[in-house]
């Protein structure tokens, strides 16, 4: 059942992509349609908002005029509390539900860091919404909204999603005589091409295996998968998965001991292996599309003499596959967070309406699209409306993900943040230094992942 | 008469060596501040390229700055900074410094393990005890009250928990220095405690109160931890908490990282150069009661 | 006479009870509240507790027997020797050369103190930049001087470095902050005991070791006590340039720990555990260092 589940789910979401990058043509009357029961007559309300949009998110701006016109169009206030989604920003979240003092809407994970909201009934579920307000999300894809691994039912809205793909230095890769990677690149041309790149006196690859191996091994271990099948934990090391994450930490172990990663990866950091890639030392890097915000932060200066701004020296492709399961144009994408509208706000006769309301401006096709310009994917059924200007390596993105054939989503969303991913990911540097036999850490994973899911789901789980 | 021009001693091969220790060690502290000075004009993808280089010429940017006033309401942030710290600096310097002259002076039982249950309260990370704090003041409705004073007060309250103990054991040990005979004349003529306390021993253990003061301020400004957990209305939210939340995702961003620290430090060095001159009257009155 | 003063105690409990109960309420309270979370399985810093732990003192267990305990230990513990030796020691002659010049006092006063102005996460980052592999600030100057080839940089975060880049920036930041407060204690020593001294005439040395030191008793104390304290707690510059005990676990000290328990892999009872080992640790040995330096009451 779950298999079917995901197969009908990563099908739907390389549809959706395709939507998201070609340009929507109902868009623009979708958007106008206004959503719901406008601004409840009477009273105006202020409401207590927590998103994950505040600090130096990339949407900041977008998120700001995008309330501020609410407010204006309502004559509501919003109270808001937003913070950088970190681990403390999280636990503050949590934390403020334990004590009571929780926002009226919410914008959080929608993935296992709120299975506690779920099974305590802190938030409202879509249907119960929808009893009241029938139009309620009815912009998005059902299947896409980012159902509760509880009970599988809808909790919130999703606005922007993620991909993860290969940043190459097309600039380091012509150094070294090496043509630009292109759909069905080989896992042996990857290694060839390490070997030239590391002889040339360059990094091949850009990543601090102790703070960040994430990434690397999704796709190692993805290379021995489907789209359809990635996204399930082992439940032992000889089932499909656990072979999968055993063969893709080898991968990565070799990929070590040939000295493919930058001398320090044991030593560094995430942000210092970065600026290998923005100073062209380094030709590859597996990330996301997080990451092209920085890349055009960090490399809009000409630093390499050429006449052109350095950050033309990055593309986007797919990494290297390995054997045939995975497609090469086969990648990892998905929707994590999405709009909660909490219970206590919606008890509030007072409030109701003004969330929904809300929520509803927040996640209207328009607004979506502003959050999604640079290249990332969305649940709308319209498909985002194409921004006018894109950047060069937006469109490099945008011609991307047209050729994206599969996307499953990021296996380590799977595992419990705490007792399961960090320490997982922090015992990378002692598997590929040989500290630690490889099977053994994925058997500790699979025992981590089951003592985390029989102490949290005491209700039975969903088909 | 200052202490300091009293001693006479001519120009000698062991005056050059103090004061070449001396520049040395200055040079050392100096010089990360002025490096941040330098590389907060410098556009970002030159810091690592060339950070030991002047900010002239392509080099050179406002940018950061620019940045920086456009993301932040400066005023208000600046004002939230000073109105906690300079609370919390008040509330610790007064209550600290009845405890340390209490415990410097008088003798009574439990005093001992009064003493080292203080030293204990120093050893608290401040990330161990925040969230029954947390709890506790949300149960008290002091945090995130709509009121932002009162919504200040949350952090302002459990700094001043934490900055007594390094107080109260500085001020004791100063105190404890200091000769009784003082004390004893006016208590002959005829002060009781409280007066001794406001009259003898608050002017002379002056210096000490001013280096306190400065710590504490110091430490309130510039912790962040608990004030990134209490303050989340915008209209709270404090310099050192706005400059870091959005330098915090800037990850290389060095050039406005060094501009915030410049933002953040402004404050603190005026401050400080003000309690400085403090510490140096206190200092001539030392030496006229030697 | 002091007994006469200070017979009465009424007063007393005028001046010690405000600060008390601020401590009660936000210090000794969470801490209790710790001691109970230390027995009890709690996952998430904002949860209530699943059950009592099994058995009940798992986690003291857990506390001898956790191979990174023991490397944050024996990190935090040469962090307070190294802090005593350093931090108070260059501090105390440093106070001690400026006691003894007269042009530039305030220049040197001002400039010991800047490394704690500058908040030490905002430290953290400029010393990453210092001890960069490629292109630091160190790495640059060694190559400029020959000293280094190009392509064949020191990583001074590796193994066999990462201790002593950790140590030397905790230790210089603070040697101001203990500076000021011994010269804020020289400051109070009578000039006349000098004076008489050196009529009497005593070298420099002499004087030093025969008048300064034994007045600085007390102040010098204090420094040993906050020493022990502040190490036992240094936190932010060592997270910031050697984020979860980096490289290879080697750089774990007992507040990176703890924090790293708590924050980042859930573990609220152990790292309550951890708190209450930093707390008895810290008492114990400032007891010690008080006991061995034995207080003067004049």
């Amino acid at each position: 059942m779950k298999r079917i589940l995901a197969m009908v789910l990563s099908v739907l979401m390389a549809a959706s992509v395709f939507t998201a990058c070609g340009s929507s043509k109902s868009a623009a009357t979708e958007s106008k349609s206004d959503t719901p029961s406008a601004a409840a007559a009477g009273k105006k309300v202020s409401l207590d908002v927590v998103t994950s949009y505040g600090g130096d998110d990339g949407n900041r701006k977008n998120y700001e005029a995008a309330v501020k016109a609410w407010e204006q169009k309502t004559g509501n206030t919003i109270r808001d509390s937003s913070g950088t989604g970190n681990e403390d920003w999280k636990v503050k979240v949590m934390n403020s539900f334990e004590v009571g003092s929780e926002p009226d809407v919410l914008f959080f994970f929608n993935g296992a860091d709120s299975n506690k909201l779920v099974k305590n009934k802190k938030v409202v579920s879509i249907d119960e919404i929808r009893k009241q307000y029938p139009d309620y999300a009815k912009n998005m894809r059902e299947d896409m909204l980012g159902a509760s691994p509880v009970d599988g039912k809808n909790y919130s809205i999703p606005v922007n999603g993620y991909w993860e793909s290969m940043f190459v230095n097309t600039k380091v890769l012509k150094d070294c005589g090496i043509t630009v990677p292109m759909v069905g690149y080989t896992y042996d041309q990857f290694l060839k091409d390490c070997e030239i790149i590391k002889n040339k006196g360059y990094t091949p690859i850009a990543a601090s295996l102790a703070e960040v191996p994430n990434y690397w091994f999704e796709f190692l271990a993805y290379n021995y998968m489907s789209p359809t099948t990635f996204n399930t934990m082992p439940q032992s090391i000889t089932d499909d998965a656990g072979k999968a994450w055993i063969n893709g930490l080898n991968d990565l172990k070799e990929l070590f001991e040939k000295g493919y990663f930058p001398k320090n990866t044991n030593s560094t950091t995430d942000a210092d292996t970065n600026n290998l890639m923005a100073k062209n030392k380094a030709a590859f890097m597996i990330d996301g599309s997080w990451k092209v915000g920085w890349f055009e932060e960090n490399m809009k200066e000409d630093m390499d003499g050429d006449g052109k701004p350095d950050i033309e020296n990055i593309d986007v492709v797919f990494p290297p596959v390995k054997g045939s399961t995975r497609a090469s144009t086969d990648y990892i994408g998905g929707i994590s967070m999405g709009y909660f509208i909490t219970t206590k706000a919606w008890n509030n006769p007072e409030k109701r309406d003004a969330c929904v309301d809300f929520v509803s401006h927040m996640t209207q096709d328009d607004v979506v699209s502003t959050f999604c310009a640079a290249g990332s994917i969305s649940a709308l059924k319209n498909g985002v409306i194409s921004p006018s200007t894109a950047s060069p390596l937006v469109k490099k993105v945008n011609e991307m993900n047209k050729k994206v054939t599969g996307i499953s989503a990021a296996v380590e969303d799977l595992m419990d943040n705490k007792s399961v991913r960090t320490p997982f990911f922090a015992d990378v540097k002692n598997m590929v230094t040989g500290k630690l036999d490889i099977t053994k850490a994925v058997g500790n994973v699979i025992a981590a992942q089951k003592a985390f899911q029989a102490q949290t789901s005491n209700s039975s789980e969903a088909s | 008469m200052t202490a300091l021009s009293k001693r006479k001693s001519p120009v000698s091969v062991s005056k050059i060596i103090v004061y070449l220790v001396l520049i040395v060690w200055s040079l050392t502290t100096i010089y990360p501040f002025i490096w941040v000075i330098m590389n907060s004009f410098k556009k970002n993808a030159y810091i690592q390229q060339s950070s030991f280089t002047l900010p002239v010429g392509k080099r050179f940017t406002m940018q950061n700055f620019q940045t920086a006033f456009e993301r932040i309401d400066i005023g208000s942030a600046y004002l939230n900074s000073l109105l906690i710290s300079i609370a919390v600096t008040i509330l610790v310097i007064i209550l600290a410094g009845l405890s340390a002259f209490a415990l410097a002076r008088y003798q009574f039982r439990g005093k001992k393990i009064l003493e080292s249950l203080i030293v204990a309260s120093m050893m608290f990370p401040v990330f161990a005890t925040i969230i029954p704090v947390f709890r506790m003041e949300y149960r008290w409705g002091i945090v995130n009250n709509d009121n932002n004073l009162i919504s200040l007060l949350s952090v302002i309250l459990p700094q001043v928990a934490g900055n007594l103990s390094f107080a109260i054991i500085v001020l004791r040990g100063y105190i404890q220095g200091l000769p009784i005979e003082l004390e004893e004349s006016a208590f002959l003529e005829g002060c009781n405690v409280v007066q001794i306390f406001t009259k003898i021993i608050l002017p002379v253990a002056k210096p000490s109160f001013a280096t306190v003061s400065i710590f504490t301020f110091l430490w309130s400004y510039n912790d962040l931890f608990t004030q990134m957990f209490f303050l989340d209305r915008p209209g709270t939210r404090t310099i050192t908490l706005l400059l870091s939340q959005i330098t915090s995702q800037a990850g290389t961003n060095y050039g406005f990282m060094n501009a915030s620290v410049i933002l953040v430090v402004i404050p603190v060095l005026i401050i400080y150069i003000l309690l400085q001159k403090n510490i140096i009257k206190g200092m001539t009155i030392g030496a006229v009661k030697g | 006479m002091n007994a006469m003063i200070y017979r009465k105690k009424g007063a007393l409990f005028l001046f010690l009870i405000p600060s008390l109960l601020f401590m009660a309420v936000f210090l000794y309270y969470p801490f209790v509240m710790n001691v109970i979370n230390s027995f009890l399985h709690i996952t998430a810093l904002g949860d209530k507790a699943l059950g009592v732990n099994q058995p009940w003192y798992e986690n003291y267990v857990k506390l001898f027997q956790d191979p990174l305990m023991g490397v944050a230990m024996k990190n935090t513990f040469l962090m307070i020797l190294l802090t005593i030796v350093f931090q108070v020691g260059i501090a105390l002659v440093l106070a001690l050369l400026v006691d003894n010049i007269r042009f530039g006092t305030q220049f040197f006063r001002t400039a010991f103190f800047f490394p704690i102005v500058i908040s030490a996460s905002a430290l953290g980052l400029m010393f990453n930049l210092v001890f960069l592999y490629d292109g630091g600030m160190i790495n640059q100057l060694l190559q400029a001087i020959h000293l280094q080839q190009a392509d064949l940089p020191i990583d001074w975060k590796d193994k066999s470095h990462a201790l002593a880049t950790m140590f030397i920036p905790v230790c210089w930041q603070y040697v101001g902050f203990y500076f000021v407060i011994l010269a804020t204690g020289l400051n109070n020593i009578s000039q006349e005991l000098y004076e008489a001294a050196e009529i009497d005439g005593a070298t420099k040395m002499q004087r030093i070791g025969c008048i300064t030191l034994p007045l600085l008793r007390n102040t010098l104390c204090t420094c040993l006590v906050l020493a022990i304290t502040g190490a036992l707690k240094v936190f932010d510059l060592p997270w910031v340039m050697f984020p979860s005990g980096m490289p290879m676990d080697t750089t774990w000290l007992t507040g990176t720990y703890m924090y790293q328990q708590a924050w980042k892999l859930g573990d609220v009872d152990y790292s309550s555990t951890i708190a209450i080992a930093i707390v008895v640790l810290g008492v114990v040995l400032s007891q010690a260092a008080s006991r061995i330096f034995k207080e003067k009451e004049y």
